[in-house]
C-alpha cells in the first residue's frame, strides 16, 4: 500500500526530486518511515565466500551495516529479528540486466531486426531509399549510440526488481538493450526508492554487442566488427583533432561536435566496455579491441565458451556468465529425433559446465540472470552448474565479491562487513539448494519479504517423499556429462617429426612432373627431399613415419581459390556498395565440419572470400584447413592480403527483387564509375595521410575503407574479382591499370575465354568455375572449355568451388580440364594445386611437392584425376588430418555418443513431464542454432544461391 | 554470314570427329542430322549391353533404327560399317528425373516452366512444355543423355511426366511416351523447431505438437484425394456411357490401376516411410524420387519392391552424425539391399544446366561401392524399367531402339567424352552452344 500511495501522489514528485535525506520527516499522508535500526541475530552469516560466522549478529543502521560478528552487542532500541536456522549472504549483484522488454541474449542464429529505418554515411549509399540520418549529434553508423545514457530516463521497474530480489539479488547493473555500441548503464540497488535513491553508479559501463542489423550497415557480423573498429579509431581521432584545434583555434576549421565520440572519451578514464560477443569465437575479437585500444572490459559469455576454452584464457578479461542452459526437448515422434544434431545434444549436455570452464581458464566469473527465459529457474540452473565441477564458494563469489570488484563497488558491496551497504540475502537453509526457501532480502537496510511460492506443508510432504528419489536420480543424471568435447573429433591424427611416402606415383605439380615408384620425405612439416634423396635422408632421420605408397598416388594438397565454407555470421556485408572495411579474417569459423569433409577430399588451403553483393566487397582470408585450431591459427601465415570485388548482376542487384533499385550502381556503367571514384578517393586519402605523417598539421581521420583501398594502390593487397561478362572484365582491368594496379584474380571469369589474351597480358589469374552455366542470364555464354582455352592462351587458370560441397572433390574439377579441351593431365591437376597457389601468391610455400614447401599432400588409390580414385589420407604441415581408415571409427564414436545423449535426454524428459509451461523457454533454447553450425551441411555460395533460379 | 558459319563449322570437324565419320559433309543446325542407311554395323567397340555381358571388340547391327543383332561378330553382312575401334558403346543415358527443357535460365522468370499453381493438379503434363530448341538440350546430349523425364514441380499431386528423347524436329518427334508417371510431393515432415522468439514471424510460429497435427492432416488430405479418385472411377464404371468426365480424375486412373508408376518426391526418412506405407495400402507402383535418406531404410524399400531415383550423390551429408561420404555411398548400399536404383543429377537449381553430368554422379557412386554394372544400369536400364519403357530403351538388346553412345573412355571415367551418338538409329550432332562458342573464340586471332 505504501508504495502504491507514493506512486499515485503528486507529492511524490517533490520527494523524488529532492536529495535523499533519510532523516527528514515525511509530510502527512505518507506512511511514516520506520525506525531504521535492526539487529539480525542467530543466523549463520557468510561474510564472504568460505567465511561463515555461526550464530552471528548483524546490526543495521540507516542502510549501513554497523556491526557484524559472533559477539556483537545489539544496540538498545534496535528491532531484533530472530534468524535462527537461516543463512545470511551478502546481497547478490547482477552486473548485466538488460533494461527492456527484450532481454534476449545476442542472437547467434541469424538476426532479428531491432529497429526499422536506416542510417548510413558511407560511400555510394547516398541514394539508398532507406538512408536516413538519426536525429541529434552522433555516429553515422546504425547502432553506434554510445552517448545513450540509461540513467537519464531510468524508471525503476518494480516487477523487474521484484523478480531479481526473489532469487536473492539486491543490486543490478541495468544495461541498454539496443544497438551495437549501446550506451551506458546504471548500477542500482533493487529497492523501491526513486531513481535518485537507488542509483549506485551512473554510466558504469559502456555496453557493446556484436549484433548485426537486418537491412542496413552493418548487417553482418564482420560488419559489426568493422563498425566497432572504425568507431574506436574515431574515438582516438576525435580527441587528437580537438586537441589540435585547441592549440590552433584561429588557423583551422573547428572539429565536429560528436556526442557519440565525446561519450567514448570516458573509456580513457577507466570506464569499461562490456562486450556481448554472442559467439565463443568472437571472444577473440573482443579481446583484440581491448588490447588494441587499451580500455577496461568484461565479456558477457554466450554459453558456448566450453567449445574454445583457449580463447577465454587468451582474452584475459572478467566474464559475466549466464545460466540459460537449454532443457532437453520432447518430440512428437521417434523419427523426429533425426532432426536433432549431435552438436545440439552436445551443446545441451555441456551447457552447465560453462561457468566452471571459464573459471578454470583463470578468468573472474560473475553470474548474471541475463538470457534466462524464466528468472525463477536461476537457482535450479546454478545447482546444475555447481554439479559440474564448480564449488559453492566459487558460485557465491560469482554473486558477490567478484561482481563487486567488476563494478568497482567493493567498498560498498560484496561482503558482510561493518561499513558496507546493508544488502543481504536470507535463506532458510542454503542458497545452493533450490528447495530451501529464500525468505527475504535486505536492500539499503530495508527488508523485502519474499512471497513463498510453496504449497501448503502437507501437500508438499506427500509430493516430497515421492519426488525425493526422483530428484536425486535426476541430479545424478544432470551431474554427469555424456557428451565428448568437439576437439576429440578433429585435429591431427598423427604428428610425426618425419614422414616418408614410399613407392608412390607422386604428382609433384612442380618441375619434376610425375615421379613413379618414388619417395618423398617431410621433416618438421616441410618437404625435405624427393626421389632417391628422400630415401637416403630418411635413414638419417631415425624415427620416420612411413607410408607405403605401392600402387598409390600422392598429390599436392589442393587449394580452393574461392570458398565461403567457414565464415561466421554472414558471407556478405551486402548493405553498401563498398565494404572494404569489413574482413573475413575477423569471422573465420573454425568450428564447421566442412573442414573434415573437405580434408577428406584432399583439400588443404582455402581462399575465404566475402560474397559478391557489392562492387567492392570485404577483405579475404587465406586459411589452411588445420581443423581443430582456433580461427587465428588457421590463417595462412605468409599469404598476402586480398579483397573481394564483384561485377555484373549481383552488384547491380538484378536478382534481388524488384524493390532493390536505388543503390548505386544499378548498371554495368555505374560499376565502372563506382570503382574509379573509390580509387580516386583512396589516392587522395593516401596523399593526405602521407602529408600528415611527414608534415604534421591537422590530423587525418583514419578511414578503414580507404585504408584498404589504399593498400591495393600501394600493391600490398590483391583484388579477387567476381566477374562474368567479357566487357565488365575489360572495364575493370583498364580501370585498375589506370591506377597501376594489377588484379590478383578474376573469379569465375565465365567469359574470360573470350578475352584470354587481354587477361594474360594484364597478368590476372583466372579462377574459374569448371562448368557451371545458364543459371543466370550473364552465364548463358559460359562454357566448360573456358579453362582449357584460357590455359592455351597463357593465362594462369585454376578451378574453384564456391561451394562447400564441391570443395570435397576438387580433383574431379581438375579432371574436367582434361575432359573439356584436353589439357594434359599434369597441367590439369595444377588447376587445383600450383595455379591457385600462384594466384594467391603463396606458390613459394604450397601448391607443389618440392623441397622447402609445406608438407601438404594427399594419398589416392589411383590417379587423382580418375573418378574412381578415392582419397585415403590428407596431410597438412606434415601432420595427418584425415585417414579413411579412421573415418568409420570416428563416425561410430559420434553415433554412439549421440545415442547415449538421446537416451539421457529422454530419461530426463520423463522426470520433468508435466512441467511443460515452466521449462518451455529452456526447452526451446535447445533448438537455437548457432552461427558456427548454421551452415554446417549447407552449400554456401557467393550470392548466386540466393536467386530464385531453380526448382524447389 | 552463311559462309562464315560454314568456315567455322568446317573448322570444328577436326575436334569433333563425329561430324565427319561417314566422309560426308553434314548439316549442323538440327539435332537429328544424318539419315543413315536403313542398315549399318557398329563395329570394334567394347559393347556394354548393360542387360548382359559386355563384348570386347563387339558388333551391333542397326536396322531401321532398331538393334537387329549384337555379338562378337554379327551374322548379317552390310555395306555400311562404322568403325568404333577403341571406343565404348553404351545405350543412351536415361534421366529419370530432370528439369531439362522446362527451364532455360533459372534466374529469368520468363524462362521457367516447371512449377504450376495448385495443390492437386494431376492433369498437368510436363512434356507438353519442353522447349525442343532449348540451348541446354544439345549440351546434355553431348554428355550422353538421350532421354529425360521432365518433372513437374509444385503442389502435392503435381502432375504427370512423359519421357522425352533428346533429338527430333519438335516435341512430337521427341515424345517417347506420355504420360509415364504421376508425381506426388510427400508432405514435409520436418518440424520447425526454432524457438518462437527466434523466428521472423512469431505469430506464425507453431509448437511441434501443432505441427505434428498439421502434417498428419496433410497426409490425410492426400489419402482423401486418392480415395476420391477411386470413388470417381467406381461412379464412372457404374454410369456406363453417359458420363461427364473430369480431366483431373481421369488423369489419376492409370495410376490407381497400377498400370503406371507413382513417383513420390521424398527425401526425409519420415517421408519415405510414410510414402512406402501409403503405397502399400493403396497398392500403387511406387518410385521414391530424391530419396536422400533412402539408404537408412534399404530393407523397407527392398521388401516392398520400391525403386529409387537417387538425386543426392553430390550433396553434403544431411546430418552431422552421418559419415562424410554417406551421399556417395548411398546408391551402393541400396543396391546391396536389393533396391533398384536410378541415379540422376537432381531436379534442383542446376538440374537442367548440368543434366549432362549424370555419369559423373554414377561414377562417384561406383567409386564408393556401387558395382560398376549397377552404376551403368542406374543410368540406363533401371530408369527404363521403372518408367515402363524397357521394351524399347535402356540396353543394347535385339529389338530395342538403336539409341547409343560411343565414348572414348569407360562411361564412369569422367575424363572421357561421348564421341558419337545415335538416337533411334539416326546419327545425332554433339555440337552445342558450348562447342560453338569454344570454336569461335579458339579462332580469335592472338592479341
Amino acid at each position: 500500500m505504501d508504495r502504491l500511495a507514493r506512486a499515485f501522489t503528486i507529492a511524490t514528485l517533490v520527494l523524488a526530486l529532492s536529495p535523499v535525506l533519510a532523516a527528514e520527516l515525511r509530510p502527512p499522508g505518507f506512511r511514516p518511515e520506520r525506525h531504521r535500526v535492526d539487529a539480525l541475530v542467530g543466523a549463520a552469516v557468510v561474510t564472504s565466500p568460505g567465511r561463515e560466522i555461526k550464530n552471528g549478529t548483524i546490526v543495521i543502521k540507516e542502510g549501513l551495516l554497523t556491526a557484524v560478528g559472533a559477539k556483537v552487542e545489539v544496540p538498545k532500541g534496535a528491532r531484533i529479528w530472530d534468524m535462527t536456522g537461516k543463512t545470511i549472504y551478502a546481497g547478490f549483484i547482477d552486473p548485466y540486466v538488460i533494461h527492456a522488454a527484450n532481454t534476449l541474449p545476442v542472437d547467434t542464429t541469424g538476426f532479428i531486426p531491432i529497429r526499422a529505418g536506416s542510417i548510413v554515411d558511407f560511400a555510394g549509399a547516398e541514394n539508398h531509399s532507406k538512408v536516413r540520418h538519426p536525429p541529434g549529434s552522433g555516429s553515422g553508423i546504425h547502432g553506434i549510440t554510445p552517448q545513450n545514457r540509461l540513467d537519464l530516463d531510468l524508471v525503476p521497474d518494480p516487477k523487474l526488481f521484484k523478480s531479481l530480489r526473489s532469487i536473492g539479488f539486491t543490486t543490478a547493473n541495468l544495461a541498454p538493450a539496443e544497438g551495437i555500441l549501446r550506451g551506458t548503464g546504471t548500477l542500482v540497488n533493487l529497492g523501491d526508492g526513486s531513481a535518485n535513491e537507488i542509483i549506485l553508479r551512473r554510466q558504469l559501463f559502456q555496453h557493446a554487442a556484436f549484433e548485426p542489423f537486418d537491412d542496413v550497415y552493418p548487417k553482418s557480423l564482420m560488419g559489426v566488427i568493422a563498425a566497432l573498429r572504425q568507431t574506436f579509431y574515431d574515438m582516438e581521432f576525435y580527441r587528437k583533432d580537438r586537441d589540435h584545434h585547441a592549440k590552433n583555434p584561429t588557423t583551422r576549421e573547428r572539429p565536429e561536435a560528436n556526442s557519440a565520440l565525446e561519450a567514448l572519451q570516458a573509456l580513457r578514464d577507466g570506464q569499461r566496455v562490456v562486450f556481448e560477443p554472442g559467439s565463443s569465437l568472437m571472444v577473440e575479437r573482443a579481446g583484440d579491441f581491448v588490447r588494441q585500444f587499451k580500455f577496461g572490459s568484461a565479456i558477457v559469455a554466450c554459453g558456448e565458451e566450453w567449445r574454445r576454452p583457449e580463447l577465454v584464457k587468451a582474452a584475459g578479461v572478467p566474464f559475466i556468465v549466464p545460466l540459460g542452459f537449454p532443457n532437453a526437448p520432447t518430440l512428437p515422434n521417434e523419427d523426429d529425433w533425426m532432426q536433432v544434431s549431435l552438436d545440439q545434444l552436445r551443446r545441451w549436455d555441456w551447457a552447465a559446465e560453462n561457468p566452471a570452464v571459464i573459471h578454470k581458464q583463470g578468468q573472474a566469473v560473475s553470474l548474471t540472470t541475463h538470457g534466462l527465459g524464466d528468472r525463477k529457474s536461476f537457482r535450479k540452473m546454478l545447482k546444475r552448474a555447481i554439479g559440474r565441477g564448480w564449488s559453492e564458494n566459487n558460485a557465491l563469489a560469482a554473486l558477490t565479491t567478484v561482481p563487486a570488484e567488476l563494478t568497482g563497488t567493493t567498498a560498498m558491496l560484496g561482503r558482510i562487513e561493518a561499513g558496507k551497504v546493508a544488502n543481504l540475502t536470507v535463506v532458510q537453509g542454503s542458497y545452493f539448494n533450490p528447495e530451501d526457501e529464500l525468505t527475504e532480502v535486505w536492500v539499503d537496510g530495508r527488508r523485502f519479504e519474499i512471497d513463498s511460492a510453496r504449497k501448503p506443508d502437507d501437500e508438499k510432504n506427500q509430493k516430497a517423499i515421492a519426488g525425493a528419489k526422483k530428484k536425486n536420480d535426476l541430479h545424478k543424471l544432470l551431474a554427469s556429462r555424456v557428451a565428448r568435447h568437439p576437439s576429440e573429433d578433429r585435429g591431427t591424427l598423427a604428428t610425426p617429426k618425419a614422414v616418408l611416402v614410399k613407392n608412390a606415383t607422386i604428382w609433384t605439380s612442380g618441375p619434376d612432373g610425375n615421379l613413379t615408384n618414388a619417395s618423398m620425405l617431410i621433416v618438421d612439416g616441410k618437404i625435405r627431399a624427393l626421389g632417391a634423396k628422400a630415401d637416403r635422408e630418411a635413414k638419417e632421420q631415425g624415427n620416420v613415419h612411413e607410408i607405403d605408397g605401392k600402387g598409390l598416388h600422392a598429390a599436392p594438397g589442393m587449394i580452393d581459390c574461392h570458398s565461403h565454407t567457414s565464415i561466421l555470421g554472414g558471407v556478405n556485408e551486402s548493405s553498401l556498395p563498398s565494404t572494404a572495411m569489413v574482413g573475413i579474417r575477423d569471422v573465420v569459423n573454425s568450428e564447421t565440419d566442412n573442414f573434415y569433409r573437405q580434408l577428406a577430399g584432399g583439400l588443404t588451403v582455402a581462399n575465404l572470400l566475402h560474397g559478391s553483393a557489392n562492387p567492392i566487397g570485404g577483405r579475404n582470408a587465406v586459411i589452411k584447413l588445420r581443423y581443430g585450431d582456433p580461427p587465428s591459427k588457421m590463417l595462412f601465415a605468409g599469404a598476402p592480403l586480398g579483397i573481394k570485388f564483384a561485377l555484373g548482376e549481383n552488384v547491380k542487384q538484378s536478382n534481388w527483387g524488384d524493390d532493390r533499385t536505388t543503390r548505386f550502381p544499378q548498371t554495368r556503367m555505374g560499376v565502372v564509375t563506382f570503382h574509379r571514384n573509390r580509387f580516386v578517393a583512396a589516392r587522395q586519402y593516401l596523399e593526405r595521410m602521407q602529408n600528415y605523417t611527414s608534415n604534421g598539421g591537422r590530423p587525418v581521420r583514419r578511414n578503414l575503407e580507404l585504408d584498404v583501398l589504399g593498400e591495393i594502390i600501394e600493391g600490398k593487397r590483391w583484388i579477387h574479382c567476381h566477374s562474368y561478362r567479357q566487357d565488365e572484365m575489360i572495364a575493370l582491368m583498364r580501370t585498375m591499370e589506370s591506377f597501376d594496379v594489377k588484379i590478383g584474380t578474376l573469379q569465375h571469369v565465365l567469359e574470360g575465354y573470350k578475352i584470354a589474351d587481354e587477361i594474360a597480358k594484364h597478368g590476372a589469374g583466372a579462377s574459374a568455375f569448371s562448368d557451371w552455366w545458364a543459371y543466370k542470364f550473364e552465364v548463358y555464354d559460359a562454357i566448360p572449355y573456358a579453362g582449357a582455352l584460357m590455359w592455351q592462351r597463357g593465362v594462369n587458370v585454376s578451378f574453384n568451388s564456391d561451394s562447400s560441397e564441391l570443395a570435397r572433390r576438387m580433383n574431379m574439377e581438375a579432371a574436367k580440364a582434361v575432359k573439356y579441351g584436353g589439357v594434359p593431365e599434369q597441367e590439369a591437376l595444377k588447376f587445383v594445386t600450383l595455379n591457385p597457389a600462384k594466384q594467391l601468391r603463396i606458390d613459394h610455400l604450397v601448391g607443389s611437392l618440392e623441397p622447402g614447401k609445406h608438407g601438404d599432400f594427399s594419398i589416392w588409390t589411383g590417379s587423382p584425376l580418375d573418378s574412381q580414385s578415392i582419397c585415403l589420407q590428407t596431410w597438412l604441415d606434415g601432420k595427418k588430418y584425415f585417414d579413411r581408415e579412421e573415418a568409420p571409427k570416428r563416425s561410430i564414436r559420434r553415433r554412439e555418443e549421440r545415442k547415449q545423449l538421446i537416451a539421457k535426454a529422454k530419461q530426463i524428459a520423463t522426470f520433468s513431464a508435466g512441467d511443460d509451461s515452466k521449462s518451455k523457454a529452456a526447452r526451446a533454447a535447445f533448438f537455437t542454432r548457432l552461427w558456427e553450425h548454421a551452415n554446417n551441411l549447407k552449400t554456401v555460395e557467393c550470392l548466386d544461391c540466393q536467386i530464385d533460379g531453380g526448382a524447389r | 554470314m552463311k559462309t562464315l558459319i560454314a568456315i567455322f563449322l568446317a573448322a570444328s570437324c577436326a575436334v569433333y570427329a563425329q561430324d565427319e565419320i561417314e566422309g560426308r559433309r553434314l548439316e549442323r543446325d538440327i539435332s537429328l542430322i544424318n539419315r543413315l542407311p536403313a542398315r549399318y554395323l557398329l563395329s570394334g567397340a567394347t559393347v556394354h549391353t548393360v542387360s548382359g555381358e559386355s563384348i570386347p571388340n563387339g558388333q551391333v547391327l542397326v536396322v531401321n533404327g532398331k538393334i537387329a543383332e549384337v555379338g562378337a561378330e554379327v551374322k548379317t553382312k552390310v555395306a555400311e560399317v562404322i568403325d568404333l575401334n577403341g571406343m565404348h558403346l553404351y545405350p543412351g543415358i536415361v534421366s529419370a528425373a530432370s528439369m531439362l527443357g522446362l527451364v532455360e535460365i533459372g534466374a529469368v522468370r520468363a524462362t521457367r516452366d516447371y512449377s504450376e499453381v495448385g495443390s492437386y493438379t494431376p492433369d498437368v503434363e510436363s512434356w507438353r512444355a519442353v522447349n525442343p530448341d532449348s540451348e541446354l538440350i544439345p549440351v546434355a546430349r553431348a554428355g550422353g543423355i538421350a532421354y529425360v523425364l521432365p518433372v513437374p514441380v509444385g503442389g502435392v499431386v503435381r502432375g504427370q511426366s512423359g519421357l522425352v528423347q533428346l533429338g527430333g524436329w519438335g516435341i512430337e518427334d521427341m515424345t517417347v511416351q506420355g504420360p509415364v508417371a504421376l508425381h506426388v510431393s510427400w508432405p514435409s515432415m520436418n518440424l520447425r523447431l526454432t524457438p518462437k522468439h527466434r523466428v521472423s514471424k512469431p505469430d506464425d510460429w507453431k509448437s511441434p505438437e501443432d505441427q505434428d497435427k498439421n502434417r498428419k492432416k496433410k497426409i490425410k488430405e492426400l489419402k482423401e484425394f486418392f480415395a476420391d479418385a477411386r470413388a470417381y472411377l467406381k461412379a464412372k464404371q457404374a454410369a456406363g456411357n453417359k458420363w461427364n468426365e473430369v480431366p483431373a480424375w481421369e488423369a489419376m486412373l492409370p495410376y490407381l490401376a497400377r498400370k503406371k508408376p507413382v513417383m513420390v518426391h521424398a527425401n526425409d526418412i519420415r517421408q519415405i516411410k510414410g510414402a512406402v506405407e501409403w503405397a502399400r495400402e493403396e497398392k500403387l507402383n511406387l518410385i521414391i524420387c530424391g530419396a536422400r535418406d533412402a539408404w537408412r531404410v534399404p530393407d523397407l524399400l527392398a521388401t516392398n519392391g520400391v525403386s529409387v531415383v537417387y538425386e543426392h550423390v553430390f550433396e553434403q551429408p544431411a546430418r552431422d552424425f552421418d559419415e562424410y561420404d554417406s551421399g556417395f555411398r548411398a546408391p551402393g548400399e541400396l543396391v546391396e539391399a536389393g533396391v533398384k536404383v536410378a541415379i540422376t543429377i537432381g531436379t534442383g537449381r542446376f538440374g537442367a544446366s548440368i543434366a549432362r553430368d549424370h555419369s559423373h554422379a554414377a561414377a562417384f557412386a561406383a567409386a564408393h561401392g556401387m558395382p560398376v554394372n549397377e552404376a551403368i544400369r542406374s543410368l540406363t536400364l533401371y530408369p527404363a524399367q521403372m518408367l515402363g519403357v524397357d521394351d524399347r530403351i535402356g540396353s543394347i538388346e535385339v529389338g530395342k531402339l538403336a539409341t547409343l553412345i560411343a565414348v572414348d573412355r569407360p562411361l564412369l571415367d569422367i575424363r572421357g567424352n561421348v564421341k558419337r551418338m545415335w538416337i533411334q538409329g539416326e546419327k545425332v550432332s554433339l555440337e552445342s552452344r558450348h562447342t560453338k562458342l569454344y570454336e569461335k573464340y579458339r579462332r580469335r586471332p592472338v592479341r
